[in-house]
Parts: structure tokens; sequence; C-alpha cells
């Protein structure tokens, strides 16, 4: 079997998984068996049947396994917003085919992701540009400063975006400075360190990342930036080190802005002691519980769960974003969510092996990097709702309600797929005795 | 680069294994805990959709109902109880906002549909059920005449079938409208003398005198004394530097054991108690039950532990240093529970096997499948069966020319006790008789208590008890019912 064979024996019982899934979820809403949104349903399987194409004729050789794993997540994300709100569901097939072909530009037009490389100093700027103007211009939503609004009531998430930037941008800097960092050449404070003007970088990333948690006020997308930044670091150099002394730095910022700034203190209340102020502070976290616990072991099943209250507003707040992964725990119970947990962790088993495969320093850091921010994204959202990290507003990628959030989304699957294309396309050249381009 | 890729999806990896482990936490291990939570809107939405089942009395009265109603083309249900405060505190209710009390608590997993499969199979069925409906031994005829015979008062009935153990009436007054807690719980609350508590199960009182049944159970269990055995009274026992004296000061001379039973006579049973001492008395107690949870099918919080108490805390039944010539006449601290009383009544009617109390035979799905039965259960035994018939034939003396004259019912036997506990304001008691009927073969015993009533246990209580035995003898086979 071809891979791109492979692939469309994967991607189609993913697309009816989640066809069935809304469907599910429509006759749960009338009690009558329903095909539910069927337009919707074929429109979003058209959109990755399409996909499907375009990766059959431009490339051939990319993994197989990316593209039904997201379906699968796409799918149940998508039967989980329309039983919050069928027109929350509407709204985000729309993203999705902007996704679509977000992802079909890119791997049409983008035939070779070295380019970016060379670009990588002008992405950073864009990067750091796109969050100081976010911090400037920015719309403040539940407290955060996230968003810009555009025409039309719509807001835009440049952060998504943004974090790709800084992928691509890490993944040039790292590849160049690789060798300084890995080689130790000074001893401080007992540990083998580089030199100062190679760690200046870390220490600025770490200024930065705290700066984020106080103007944009969020500490999900600060913990994300710095995960992802050590995670790379780690790729690039394999000094655990850097981990560990990243991370203490980084919660030791995080504990004097705890002690200090009391809104950041008050929320860490709220994820110590959710019960202390269940009506208050609490009130998200202790509905997010008590769906979990209502799903209990199988759950009920698409749209059985008593997530939306008779009058349509759902239980909790933020129900189809930050607290998308709550409905799926509520709904399908402990099994259902273990599911969704494992389709990221062959999400990221895909990403690494596409990583490993690649040839050169520059794609294993972008290919580990966009799938690291995956990876960090499921982790610190979902570690938020069963309360092992601080609960943050980040999004579930995939799954979660939002524009931004699914195009950019599609964007990383594009990218991993073309640095896929091009390790097994330059392997299949080198033994065919092509030269190399 | 390769080793550092593998390492770091390992350590992804690790991360969500601890989601795992986290997410299964709460979806499996505390879900239970958070279910039941008074806040947790789930219970509330999730009650509305179940056909909640019957309470139906032994007499065939439906005391709990659920009832259909339409809301945004949805099918919900509330409940409704058609006999509004009958047997209230015995009923209880279930609501969210509120928790819930009485069989609707304890026996909510039935009534709530989610009997038999277990939890997992439940999971898989619709949310709509239909609950089972449960059958009680009590009967309403009984116990609208212990709660008509207690308006006004406060205080309790207790009536069972001394020979199941099957509950006939359990009366706590004051007493409140079921279907008010759903409507204005605010005003129940603010009602005098508590009505939700359940006096009979949950009120603790000095048992005063009729306590001494437990005494003369120990004194013929001894071997030390049979009924007709006589002791000189003074008219005083002195003890701890105390006297401990007779009501109205009488001095009654040379007498039995019967009669000191039939006169209520403290200095003889202060004698017998000193003489008996404070293991032998406390071991008797043990027997009866005093000092360990009443197994009756309510909610553990809302049956009270019988025994003595210091600063609201229990004893052991046998303590050193003690006043045993007190408790052997009822005082001392002793705080027992009406249900406690109509036990050991029952103990001595059914020939010193004391039976479980139950409130409910049956547990009926709606397909008419039996899911659960109570049988009839020996909790153990407080005396042979010839030393019970002689207590229990000198308490057909105390009905018969005593203190409970009153509670004697025109060709029936009774046997029975009084008892005038002071409540520490003067000229208050509170009121006591325990007995059963008929004397030859029991079909009933019942415990009575009036609070702080100007009368004795003679004048208010044993009346009282007269007209529930009545009721209950006459109500016919229902409570005879071996058959549970």
């Amino acid at each position: 079997m071809t891979l791109r064979s492979r692939e469309i024996f994967f991607l189609v019982p993913a697309l009816l998984l989640g066809m069935l899934g809304l469907a599910s979820a429509a006759s749960a809403r009338t009690d009558t068996l329903q095909a539910g949104p069927w337009q919707t349903a074929v429109g979003v399987a058209m959109v990755f049947l399409v996909m499907h194409f375009v990766l059959r004729l431009r490339a051939p050789y990319s993994d197989p396994y990316l593209i039904p794993i997201m379906a699968a997540l796409t799918g149940i994300g998508l039967a989980e917003l329309y039983r919050i709100d069928p027109t929350l569901a509407g709204e985000q097939a729309l993203w999705m085919t902007l996704g679509g072909i977000v992802f079909c530009a890119i791997i049409v037009f983008l035939p070779d992701h070295r380019v970016l490389e060379r670009y990588r100093y002008i992405i950073g700027l864009t990067a750091v540009g796109l969050l100081v103007f976010t911090a400037v211009f920015g719309t403040t939503v539940n407290g955060s400063r996230l968003w810009i609004s555009v025409g039309g009531g719509q807001r835009v998430q440049l952060g998504e975006l943004a974090k790709v930037l800084v992928v691509i941008f890490l993944a040039g800097y790292l590849r160049e400075k690789r060798e300084v960092l890995a080689i130790p050449t000074e001893r401080r404070f007992g540990m083998d360190l580089p030199a100062f003007r190679h760690l200046a970088p870390i220490l600025l990333f770490w200024g930065l990342a705290l700066l984020v948690v106080v103007f944009l006020n969020d500490f999900g997308t600060a913990l994300l930036f710095f995960g992802v930044f050590l995670a790379m670091l780690y790729l690039a150099t394999g000094r655990a080190l850097y981990v560990g002394l990243g991370l203490g730095l980084f919660l030791a910022g995080a504990m004097f802005i705890w002690a200090t700034v009391p809104r950041i203190g008050v929320r860490v209340g709220a994820w110590l002691n959710p019960f202390d102020d269940a009506q208050g502070n609490g009130y998200q976290m202790v509905q997010s519980l008590y769906a979990l616990a209502d799903g209990g072991v199988v759950g009920p099943g698409f749209g059985r769960a008593l997530l939306v209250s008779p009058g349509g507003t759902p239980r909790i707040p933020e129900l189809q974003t930050d607290f998308i992964f709550s409905a799926v725990a509520d709904d399908l119970g402990y099994v259902g969510s273990i599911g969704v947990m494992l389709l990221f962790l062959l999400f990221m088993a895909r990403g690494f092996a596409i990583a490993t495969a690649a040839r050169d320093g520059f794609s294993k850091l972008l290919a580990g990097g966009l799938t690291a921010v995956v990876g960090l994204q499921a982790f610190i959202i979902i570690g938020g709702i069963v309360r092992l990290v601080p609960l943050t507003g980040v999004t579930l990628p995939f799954m979660s309600y939002g524009g931004s959030s699914v195009v950019v989304n599609f964007g990383i699957a594009a990218i991993l797929l073309i640095i896929s294309q091009r390790s097994r396309q330059g392997l299949l050249d080198a033994v065919r005795g092509v030269p190399a381009t | 680069m390769n080793r550092s890729i593998k390492s770091l999806y390992l350590a992804l990896a690790g991360g969500f294994v601890l989601l795992f482990v986290m997410l299964g936490y709460w979806q499996v291990v505390a879900a239970g805990g958070l279910n039941e939570r008074a806040d947790n809107p789930y219970q509330f939405e999730k009650q509305r959709l179940v056909d909640r089942g019957r309470i139906i009395s032994a007499d065939k009265v439906v005391l709990a109902e659920s009832v259909a109603y339409t809301q945004k083309r949805k099918k919900y249900f509330k409940r409704y109880y058609p006999q509004g405060d009958l047997a209230a505190q015995v009923v209880g209710y279930a609501t969210p906002q509120q928790g819930s009390t009485g069989l609707e608590s304890q026996y909510n997993q039935y009534l709530a549909g989610s009997y038999g499969a277990g939890a997992i199979l439940d999971k898989l069925r619709e949310p709509q059920k239909q609950g089972a409906d449960i059958r009680l031994t009590l009967d309403t005829r009984v116990q609208k005449t212990a709660e008509a015979m207690l308006e006004g008062h406060r205080g309790a009935i207790v009536a069972l079938n001394p020979q199941t153990g099957q509950v006939i009436a359990l009366a706590s007054s004051p007493t409140f409208d079921l279907n008010q807690v759903a409507s204005d719980f605010a005003g129940i609350l603010k009602t005098e003398g508590a009505p939700l508590v359940n006096r009979a199960t949950q009120g603790r009182y000095p048992p005063g005198s009729t306590f001494k049944v437990v005494t003369a159970t120990e004194a013929l269990n001894s071997g030390k004394w049979t009924p007709n055995s006589t002791f000189d009274d003074t008219g005083k026992f002195v003890v701890f530097g105390q006297t401990i004296r007779n009501d109205g000061g009488v001095k009654f001379g040379v007498n039995t054991l019967t009669d000191a039973l039939t006169f209520s006579i403290n200095t003889t049973f202060a004698n017998i108690g000193t003489q008996l001492g404070a293991k032998a008395l406390g071991d008797q107690m043990t027997k009866f039950g005093f000092a360990q949870p009443t197994s009756i099918d309510l909610p553990s919080n809302e049956v009270a532990v019988s025994g003595r108490y210091r600063k609201g805390k229990l004893l052991s039944n046998t303590q050193r240093d003690e006043d045993v010539a007190r408790i052997a006449i009822g005082q001392e601290n002793l705080q027992v529970t009406p249900l406690q009383m109509a036990m050991v009544a029952g103990a001595i009617a059914n020939g010193g096997r004391m039976m479980k109390p139950y409130l409910v035979k049956r547990v009926i799905t709606p397909d008419g499948v039996v899911v659960r039965q109570q049988r009839p259960e020996e909790l153990g035994s407080v005396s042979s069966a010839y030393v019970s018939s002689e207590v229990g034939r000198m308490m057909q003396n105390v009905v018969r020319e005593g203190t409970a004259a009153q509670a004697g019912l025109s060709g029936l036997s009774v046997a029975g006790k009084t008892g005038t506990a002071e409540t520490g304001t003067k000229g208050l008691n509170d009121a006591w008789f325990i007995g059963y009927a008929p004397a030859d073969n029991p079909k009933v015993a019942v415990a009575v208590v009036i609070e702080e009533s100007s009368g004795t246990g003679g004048q208010v209580a044993a009346p009282i008890a007269g007209q529930v035995i009545r009721t209950a003898l006459n109500a016919g086979p229902v409570q005879g019912d071996p058959q549970p």
C-alpha cells in the first residue's frame, strides 16, 4: 500500500467518527434519531479529502498518519461544539475550510521549508511585533489581552501565529548556535555553562515570557512559549541542565509574580483550593470538576451529558474554547478522554518521527519544535483542567472553537508534512542517484 | 539530535501519563464524592429526569410519588407527597438544595432507579429511567393515630411488631409538610420546635423509670432475686452522700420486686443496682443495644445512640466509679431514644430476643420484580425466655394495678412501665410509657414520650399508648404478618 493509500485508509474511518459524533449529538438534542448537520459534516470531510489529494499530487511521500489523526480530533471537537451550540459548529466548519485552504497553500507554495531558515530574523522580529501589537492594541477578554479586534465583531489571536513564527526563528537561531551552546566553556555556580553572550538569549526569553504574563495577563501563553523554547534548546544542545535551569528560573519568576501581583495570587488560590470559593473565583474549575465526575468511566455519549442548561447556557464558562476537553470528558467519560489524549500522543509520535527522519538540523528543530508546541499546548490546558498545573486560557489544538487556533494548527500540520515529504524524497533521490537540491 | 528528540517525546509522554492518572482520579476515584456535593448542579438536573419510585405504606397508602411535567418539550418529574405531613421525618425528602433525609435518602439508589446492574451498566442506559417502589412496614392508620395523639405536644411515638421488628408507626411532633420543602424550606426552618428532627430516632431523653425494666431484667438474670424477693424500704437510699427518695417521698416498707416495678420504687431499684454492680448492669445494657448504633434503615445521622453521655460524649456502658444506683433508676446522664425504648419493650415481649427494627420490607421495580426484601432478623438475646416472661408478668402488674393503669384496655392484657423524668425545669417532666400487648401473644410494642409535660408518665403517656396499641391491634393482620 502506498503512503497515500494508507492515509485514505485511516482518514475515512476518522471522518466517519466525526460524522457519527455529529449525528449522535444531534439525536441527543431532540431525543429522536437524526442524521445531524450533514451538510457541515460532508463539507468538513470534503476539506480533508481535498487536503489528501493535494498531498497526493504535491507531497506523496509525506507522513500518512498526521491527517487522519487531525481528522479524528477535529471531528470529535466539532461534535462537541455542535452539542454546545449548533452555530458554533457551523462557524468552526468555516474555520476548518479556511484552515484547509491555508494547508493546501503551504503544501503548494512552500515546496521547500528550508527557505524559512534564511528569513529567521525577520520572522523572529515579526513574532515579537505581533506580541507587542497585541499588548498595545489588544482587546481584553476574560482578563487576558490576547485578541485583536478586526471588523465585523471578529477577533484574531495573533499569539497563535506568533507561536509558529517563534518556533521557526528558534529553529534557525539554534541551528546556528547549537555548537557554542552545547559546549560549556565556563564554570560558574558549580555548573558548566557556555559563555554569557551565548546564554543571554535564554535570559532574554525568560524575561520576555514573564513580561507576557504581566502585560497579556496570560500565564498559559507564557508557559507555552517558554516551554517550547526550553524544548527546542534541549533538542539543539542535548543538555538537560538548561531545561532544569530554565524551568527553575521560570518557576522562581512565577512565584515572585504570584507573591506580588494580587490578581495572579487570586488565580493561584482558585487553582489550589477551588472549593473555597466555589461560587466565585473557583466557579469555573468546580463546574468543570463536576463535569469530569459526571462523565465517570464511560460517559453517557455525545450530547447526552447535562453540560448545557435547558436555557442553552453552558454550565462551564468558556466551555467551547478552554474547557472543550471537559465537555469530551463528560460526554465520553474517562475512556473517551483517554482516547483523545492518545490521539495527541499519536500526533506527537508522528511529529517527532518526522523530526527524527529529517536530514538537516533546521528541519529537525523545526519539526520537533512544532510538534512540541501542539503537545505542550494540549498538556497545559488538559493539565489545567485536571489541576496538575494552574488553569490557563490556552486552546486545545484542533478541538477548541476558534479560527486563529484552527488555521494555525492546520498550518503546523502542513509544515510538518512538507518536512516529512522532503526527507523521504531526499532519501529516495539519494537512492536513485538524483543530485541533492 | 535524534536522542534528544526521543527524550523530549518520552518527557511529554510522561506528562501525558500524569494527565491520565489525574483524570482517572477525578473521573473514577473522586467522582462519587463530587457527584454527591450539595452544590453540584448535575444532581438537580438528573433528579428532574428520573421518574422516582413511590413510597407506599403497609396499608397501601402512597406517601411519596413523582409527577411528570413538560418544560421546553422535555419531560421532567417532581416529587409529590399526597399525605403532606404524615410520617414526614420518616419519608424524608431529596432535593439538591436541601440535601436528602429519611427513607428518600436511605433508599435513594432504589428510588432513583440505579439498582441491580451496577454503576457502569447504568451509564450505558438512557438517562431517563424509572425508579423502584419501596413498600413500608409502616401502617398509616396507626401512624395517623399516633400523630393525632401527639398533636399539640412535643414528643414521639414508636410502635413496632416485637416478633418481626417491623416498625408500624414512627411519629415525631411537631411535624412539617413535605411538599413545603421545595416551595418554602425557610418557613419550615422558622417553625418552633424543630419539626425536621425525627424525635423518635434522634431525640435523646432521660428514660426515667422506664429504665427499671432493664434493671429488673438483669436482677432476674443474675439469679439473685425472683419477682417475689422482698426488700425493706425506709423511704431513702443513700449513695455517694446523696439520698435517693421515692416519688412524692413515699415510704413503702417491705416490698417485693414486683411491687417495686409496679409502684416504681426508686430505693429498691437503687439497692438492686448497687448489689448488681456497674459491670453486670452495663453488660445487660449492652445486650439491650445501649451505646451502639441502632440498626434501623434510616440514615445513620438521623438515628441517635442511646446510652450515658457526659458533656455530649457517649460513654461506654461499663464505667468505673459510677453511681450504679442512679443508673438503675434511669438517671445519671442516661439519654435514650424512643426507638431504643420500644426495642427494650419489644425484646421483653419477644421472649428475650431482640429483633432488628426496619421500615422497608420490599423494593419492587416497575416490572414487579422484588429486588430487595427484608426478613425478620434477630439482633441478639437480652435474657432467657423464662426471665423475659417473668419481667413481662411484672409489667402486666404495672398496668393492672400500678402507675400505668391508664394504659389498660378492656378485655386486653397490656404490659408496660411508666417513666417521669425531670427536665431541670420545675414541674415539667418528660413523660414516658413503654409496653406491649397482648401480653400473652405480643403483636405490638410501643414507646411514648411527651416532652415537658406537667403530668406524670402514667397520667400523660400511658393513655396515649393505650390508644396507639388499640389502633394497632384493630388495624388488622398487616402488622402481625410475619411474612415481610
